[in-house]
């Protein structure tokens, strides 16, 4: 039995659609005077939320040994082929028998997807909150082992842009760059 | 004419210019403050305090852009079009009535460039012209896009001429007059005496062939940047792109002057005499054109950021099968009135 | 002929035959570990149960043979034998297994080089639980050596003992053996017999699980990283059949293809780890032209334009020196511009093993040298004698590439030629010689035909990309052929110059690739 929808029909004063106008611009006169959402962005900076996608770091167990064993499950994973391992024996007695050699992430390939994070099965590659990692060169986009590392001791603690990090926040274009 | 009576005229004139271009100015802020406010950003903040300086910088950067003229345009005609746009806005100032007359050196000075007894047609006519600098724009530019957005215009600007036209007419008819300070003169008085109460219809259709006259939104079909890239001006850079930009800006501050003048008195301060105070009544006068104006422009605005642009046969239903049967109407109406009342 | 029906599926099969490769040979599968086609039956690792009717327990389809039985004992009256390898109780009884199998088995896949290629990992996908019940902790064992490029994690091995097995049957060194029972067995070798023989690396490639390892490929890389390419071993005149593991352009492993006419499942090490020969050698990337002591290098035009003028001096007096480590084509087009004397340069020949499964290392170290003598007429016997008798001064040499090491005998007589031209891939003693070095691809990059001692064609595939500004050696020849006589005709492609080859050669006759295919043409049963 098929169901009969009335439609509205439009009464005199929604024909003259000037009922209709006037509300709009009431909406949009409300706006005007509402809070802007706007962030000042380098003088200040948004706070990303937790799980926020951001530049990568690599993990490192507490006595400083890299968790990361070069299984290229992470590389396997990347829709945009942007990881790039060369594994190796690793130089540690006992435990895992394989690490990264050299560990590069083209940042510019990044798609940022998380993709990497999920299939890592050390949890050994995660996402940070960091946004702001522009450079100049393609070159200097290209991270290493060395620099996902030093991620890793600046986001360990505490969230990379609280206020204590702020002033260190410029200088981290450079510092993490290969 | 004395050179004393020269002198005036030019500092009149040069104030007018300065006036318009300054308010361009202030225009090009104002609309990118409110845009912002309206969407709950901040806007330009950077140059000068509050950003104010925003206007200048955008100039400069205008000047220092390269000039590119196409290969393939019509040249002359390319480089004319603008100027054809850009003078006709600045003139059209030129009979629009901003003060009651002040008295200085023993004579009484009214407050407008040129007293035209025909001021209404001198600004129809004035409107008129301008259309050909967008389709010459258009035309020279080689080039698809600013075609269709010239032949859009010149098809807008002819169907909605015709219904200001007549919803002037109206106004016409109650003042008796085409000039300008006639029209004013004549709803001087009380607050109720505003074309706007007496005539609210026409006031309806010309405020909004005013905007498809000024190619605002939700008429700015001539340049709609979601099909025609940029519409008329897609060729165009740098001043030359600028001159497109403060017409528009030029156009709206006249339409925005000319709607004070036919439906909200001028400058005309309600319930109060301004001749009797004097230099003082003069100065009223002047700042009360400018609030009405000011609400006018905001109103540009504010309108161009709450309704969607028209689809065109939309718009061109609106203009021929809407706002001309309603104009016709309305002279209709105000005819009979006015016959009955001189029959008595 | 005894009829099964396995899964309701008919089949007619010989007798003799296993319940398992009647199953394989009809496309359903049967997982299992220990079993290998070359391999004795031990029936240990339990994966392969089926059940058959009338048999009262699940039995190891490996080890169940197919036999007509008596008319009165057929099931339905006409199946002599009715199996069933995906009802309830088989399913669950793989996952029993595979949970057994995984008790002492670690999770680590993550730095395992078997993972990608593990029939663990792939059977437990595809058959296992996701959850293992056990609760005590998992025995480990340090990793050790069992020869010097052989190592074995005991903590990855299932038992299987198919690397025990091999050493007895196939290499017959009997290296490997089970140390102690149940839960301690492990495999082991004595401290004085170590795993060293030269086909040890086959015990990598068949370890189905991770627990054997070769310290050539340890941590190199991951198996899905890598393309494989099937191709065919060039250290031999036996041509085993190899399949190459390259990334873009490097090659990280060679592992042995199954080809049961020429080498089985297996390879030797003289073949397996052969190719690192090729990565540290001084390639020739580009056409060299001598001046005065040292070469220069110039455009492919000018080195040709070069050779034919360096030929067109001394044209009568010219040689050819064809190798057995080209390709049939090669030495063909070759053959065909120096028609006159044709020679090669003495064999380069090693020790010949035969082990007690048939296979089989050759003497002669060159894998062409059968194709060599087919395709090139009149060959001389003594090449050195017939340059000084016909008083040769110009040559055309084919050069053998890193194997050849020139002695002084023959250092003496190219020394003394008026003009040498040498097509190599590599700065060889020979090439340093040369007035002219046109480059070529070296033995992994190739394509083209090559044919065993055996007389078999088999097809060499390039495994690697093409390097700078070398071209495939029958390329350049036909180049110089063509600038020589500009009436000859120009091939565009491989197959023409096989075509051709086939008028010239009657056993070579209708040879494509498409024929050779990756098991390889067998010219033997016609008059050469």
């Amino acid at each position: 039995m098929a169901t009969i929808v009335k439609s509205y029909e439009p009464t005199f004063w929604d024909k003259l659609y000037l009922p209709a106008l006037m509300r709009g611009l009431i909406v949009t006169f409300r706006h005007f005077f509402r809070k802007n959402v706007t962030i000042q962005y380098p003088d200040q900076k948004h706070i990303p939320p937790e799980g926020y996608r951001g530049l990568h770091r690599l993990n490192k167990y507490p006595e400083g040994r890299i968790k990361c064993v070069a299984c290229e499950m992470c590389s396997a994973a990347c829709p945009a082929d942007c990881i790039h391992i060369i594994p190796g024996p690793s130089p540690w007695d006992g435990g895992k028998e394989r690490y990264p050699v050299r560990f590069d992430i083209d940042l510019l390939r990044c798609i940022f997807c998380g993709f990497c994070e999920m299939a890592c099965p050390e949890e050994a590659i995660e996402l940070t909150e960091i946004y702001d990692f522009s450079d100049y060169t393609r070159d200097d986009l290209v991270i290493d082992k060395e620099g996902l590392l030093e991620v890793y001791d600046l986001t360990k603690d505490q969230n990379y842009y609280t206020k204590k990090n702020l002033s260190k926040a410029s200088s981290v274009n450079t510092s993490i760059d290969t | 004419m004395d050179l004393l009576g020269f002198t005036i005229i030019l500092v009149k004139v040069l104030v007018v210019f300065a006036a318009t271009m300054l308010g361009v100015l202030v225009m090009i802020y104002a609309e990118r403050r409110v845009s912002a406010f309206m969407q709950d950003r901040v806007g330009p903040n950077r140059v000068g305090p509050k950003g104010v300086l925003q206007p200048i910088a955008d100039g400069i950067k205008f000047l220092m852009k390269e000039d590119l003229v196409p290969e393939k345009v019509d040249k002359p005609i390319f480089i004319l079009a603008p100027a054809i746009l850009l003078i006709p806005a600045l003139m059209t100032f030129a009979v629009i009535p901003f003060g009651s007359s002040i008295n200085l050196f023993g004579r009484e000075i009214a407050l407008q460039v040129a007293d035209v007894n025909v001021g209404v047609l001198y600004i129809l006519a004035l409107t008129s012209i301008s259309v050909y600098g967008i389709v010459l724009a258009g035309w020279s530019s080689n080039n698809k896009y600013s075609l269709l957005g010239g032949l859009r215009s010149s098809a807008q600007l002819i169907s909605y001429e015709l219904a200001m036209g007549l919803a002037v007419v109206s106004i016409i008819l109650l003042a008796g007059s085409l000039r300008l300070n006639d029209i004013i003169t004549d709803q001087q008085g009380s607050f109720f005496s505003w074309n706007i109460f007496r005539q609210p219809l026409a006031f309806l259709i010309f405020l909004i062939a005013v905007y498809a006259e000024t190619n605002r939104l939700p008429f700015d079909l001539s340049e709609a940047e979601q099909e025609l890239v940029g519409g008329y001006h897609t060729e165009y850079s740098s001043m030359k792109f600028a001159m497109f930009f403060m017409a528009e800006y030029a156009n709206m501050i006249t339409a925005a002057a000319l709607t004070v003048t036919l439906f909200f008195g001028g400058w005309d301060v309600p319930l109060l005499d301004e001749g009797s105070l004097g230099l003082f009544g003069t100065l009223l006068s002047v700042l009360s054109f400018l609030l009405k104006m000011a609400f006018f422009l905001f109103l540009f605005i504010w309108v161009r950021w709450t309704f969607p642009r028209f689809r065109y046969d939309q718009l061109m239903r609106l203009g021929w099968k809407v706002m001309l049967p309603l104009a016709l109407f309305n002279i209709f109406l105000t005819a009979g009135y006015l016959t009955l009342k001189a029959l008595g | 002929m005894p009829l099964l029906k396995i899964d309701g599926k008919e089949i007619e099969i010989k007798s003799g035959t296993t319940v398992l490769q009647a199953a394989e040979a009809n496309g359903i599968e049967i997982p299992y570990y220990c079993y290998h086609p070359a391999l004795e039956i031990v029936g240990s690792c339990r994966m392969c149960l089926v059940q058959v009717e009338g048999m009262p327990k699940l039995q190891v389809s490996c080890n169940t043979f197919v036999s007509d039985v008596s008319s009165d004992r057929k099931v339905d009256g006409k199946y002599d034998m009715v199996v069933h390898t995906q009802n309830d109780l088989v399913v669950q009884e793989r996952k029993n297994i595979l949970e057994f199998l995984l008790l002492n088995h670690p999770l680590d896949c993550s730095v395992c080089d078997q993972a990608g290629e593990c029939y663990l990992q792939d059977y437990s996908f595809k058959f296992g639980n996701a959850h293992s019940r056990f609760d005590e902790n998992k025995r480990v064992r340090p990793n050790e050596f069992l020869g010097s490029q052989i190592v074995i994690n005991h903590n990855r091995c299932i038992m299987c003992s198919q690397c025990v097995r091999f050493t007895q049957e196939i290499s017959g060194t009997s290296e490997l053996f089970v140390e102690a029972r149940g839960y301690n067995s492990k495999i082991a070798v004595l401290e004085d017999n170590p795993l060293d023989n030269l086909l040890a690396g086959n015990v990598a490639d068949i370890c189905p699980v991770g627990a054997l390892l070769s310290t050539d490929y340890i941590h190199k890389n991951r198996i899905w990283n890598l393309k494989k390419q099937p191709s065919v071993c060039q250290d031999c005149s036996v041509g085993c059949n190899v399949d190459v593991f390259s990334q873009t352009d490097q090659i990280l492993r060679l592992t042995a293809r199954e080809n049961l006419d020429v080498n089985g499942y297996f390879m030797c090490d003289i073949g397996r780890y052969g190719f690192h020969r090729y990565e540290e050698i001084d390639r020739v990337l580009q056409p060299m032209v001598r001046k005065g002591d040292s070469f220069v290098s110039a455009d492919w035009e000018t080195a040709i334009q070069k050779t034919i003028d360096l030929i067109k001096k001394n044209k009568s007096n010219t040689a050819g020196i064809v190798s057995p480590f080209h390709t049939n084509e090669s030495n063909f087009l070759l053959g065909q511009i120096f028609k006159d004397v044709l020679g090669s340069l003495p064999p380069i020949t090693g020790e010949e093993i035969t082990y007690p499964s048939g296979f089989r290392i050759s003497a002669d170290r060159s894998p062409n040298t059968r194709g060599m003598n087919d395709i090139c007429e009149g060959i001389v016997e003594d090449l050195a004698s017939k340059i000084k008798t016909q008083d040769i001064r110009t040559l055309f040499i084919l050069d053998d590439g890193v194997d050849r090491k020139l002695d002084d005998k023959w250092k003496k007589i190219i020394g003394k030629m008026d003009s040498v031209i040498v097509l190599s891939y590599a700065m060889t003693d020979l090439a340093k010689l040369a007035h002219v070095v046109l480059p070529g691809h070296a033995p992994l990059e190739r394509e083209g035909t090559i044919t065993n001692d055996k007389g078999r064609i088999q097809w060499l595939r390039p495994s690697l990309p093409v390097k700078v500004e070398s071209k495939p050696d029958w390329e350049i020849l036909m180049l110089v052929r063509n600038a020589l006589d500009k009436k000859t005709e120009h091939f565009v492609e491989l197959g023409e110059v096989m075509k051709k080859m086939g008028e010239k050669f009657e056993n070579y006759a209708g040879i494509t690739f498409f024929k050779v295919g990756n098991q390889g043409y067998s010219i033997n049963g016609k008059s050469s």
